[in-house]
């Protein structure tokens, strides 16, 4: 982690001073993380990729505002967060959030109660679909992003007693909905 | 005993299953949980939640990010040719390339008969020199040679007449 660390220093460096390849291993480095994060936040695999292209246009553009070459994670991942609210709030109306946690698909009664990985991954995501969309940021960036309480306020922008209650929030939600009593389809 | 009186209420779980809480933190509600049934059952709870939240599988990007061969995020022409000029191997060529332009250009240095009549010139001089400075010592041994020989020629015709 630290070498990355020193070698993203260093493409950070070069990428400033316009050396596109740098920028473009840079980008490599990071569009795995930025695209699953904004999959999980949007729900939508094409927004989800075209949020990430502009993502880093921007990123690009704006690398030279970057003032603390060490916080270039939670900068990023604050552009992505922008971009990802902007769609959001275009497309208010079209989202329509599920009612209720639908696991209706990944009951399997032929593995004895028990879920398998892809059964529960996909559970997972259900679950997430029932948090609001500042809960769900919040749980991306906490535990799929491993972002401090800290960096997610400077990303969110928003104090940290915000994000902690929003995170806490969320997490009484999932504890609920991902029960083992919950997943086995057994009325709680 | 109700959580009340154990001050349940002062730990916070979350933060401590979270990775957020800082050491005296985390050693103080590690014991309260050591004593404690109902936060040890909170505790495992989260624990099971975040576990069950981490099988999420990452997904594969579907594809690249087109930033790489994307034409329109390459600089422009002069912002290459900008950074070019810092180059140590332009500025190499841009050395050597000056070289050739004041060789092929500048005023043309004399030629070699040039040189070799100056040289001559400069030998006929310091030969001359050299030849004057003979002579004049030439003369000189001769007149004190000659000036020798009448002082002994007097002083033997002066014996003779004796």
């Amino acid at each position: 982690m630290i070498f990355r660390e020193v070698e993203d220093r260093d493409l950070i460096a070069k990428a400033r001073r316009g050396d596109v390849e740098a920028f473009n291993l840079l980008v490599s480095r990071w569009e795995r993380r930025v695209f699953n994060y904004l999959l999980r936040l949007l729900a939508n695999r094409e927004d989800a990729l075209d949020v990430s292209q502009e993502v880093f246009l921007k990123a690009y553009q704006n690398l030279p505002k970057l003032d603390a070459v060490e916080k270039f994670a939670g900068w990023l991942f604050r552009i992505a967060h922008n971009e990802a609210f902007s769609l959001l709030r275009r497309k208010r109306p079209e989202t329509v959030l599920p009612p209720g946690l639908d696991l209706s698909g990944v009951r399997p009664a032929e593995t004895g109660g028990r879920l398998l990985p892809l059964e529960l991954s996909l559970a997972v995501e259900s679950a997430l679909k029932l948090l609001n969309d500042d809960q769900r940021d919040a749980v991306l960036l906490k535990i799929y992003q491993g972002f401090k309480f800290d960096e997610m306020a400077e990303i969110l922008g928003c104090p940290v007693s915000t994000v902690k209650s929003r995170l806490y929030t969320a997490l009484e939600l999932l504890k609920a909905a991902l029960a083992p009593s919950v997943l086995r389809g057994e009325s709680s | 005993m109700s959580c009340e009186s154990m001050g349940c209420e002062s730990h916070d779980w979350k933060s401590y299953a979270l990775g957020e809480m800082d050491s005296p933190g985390r050693r103080e509600a590690e014991a309260h949980a050591a004593v404690c049934p109902n936060c040890r059952e909170e505790l495992a709870t989260l624990r099971l939640t975040l576990d069950t939240l981490s099988t999420l599988r990452e997904e594969e990007i579907p594809r690249r990010i087109a930033f790489v061969s994307d034409q329109i995020f390459e600089p422009r022409w002069y912002s290459r040719a900008f950074r070019g000029i810092w180059s140590p191997n332009f500025a190499a060529a841009c050395v050597i390339a000056a070289a050739i332009l004041v060789h092929a250009f500048a005023r043309p240095a004399p030629g070699q008969a040039a040189i070799q009549a100056q040289v001559d010139a400069a030998v006929i001089k310091a030969v001359a020199v050299v030849q004057a400075n003979d002579a004049e010592q030439i003369d000189r041994a001769v007149r004190l040679n000659d000036d020798r020989y009448s002082e002994v020629y007097m002083e033997a015709k002066r014996i003779v007449r004796q």
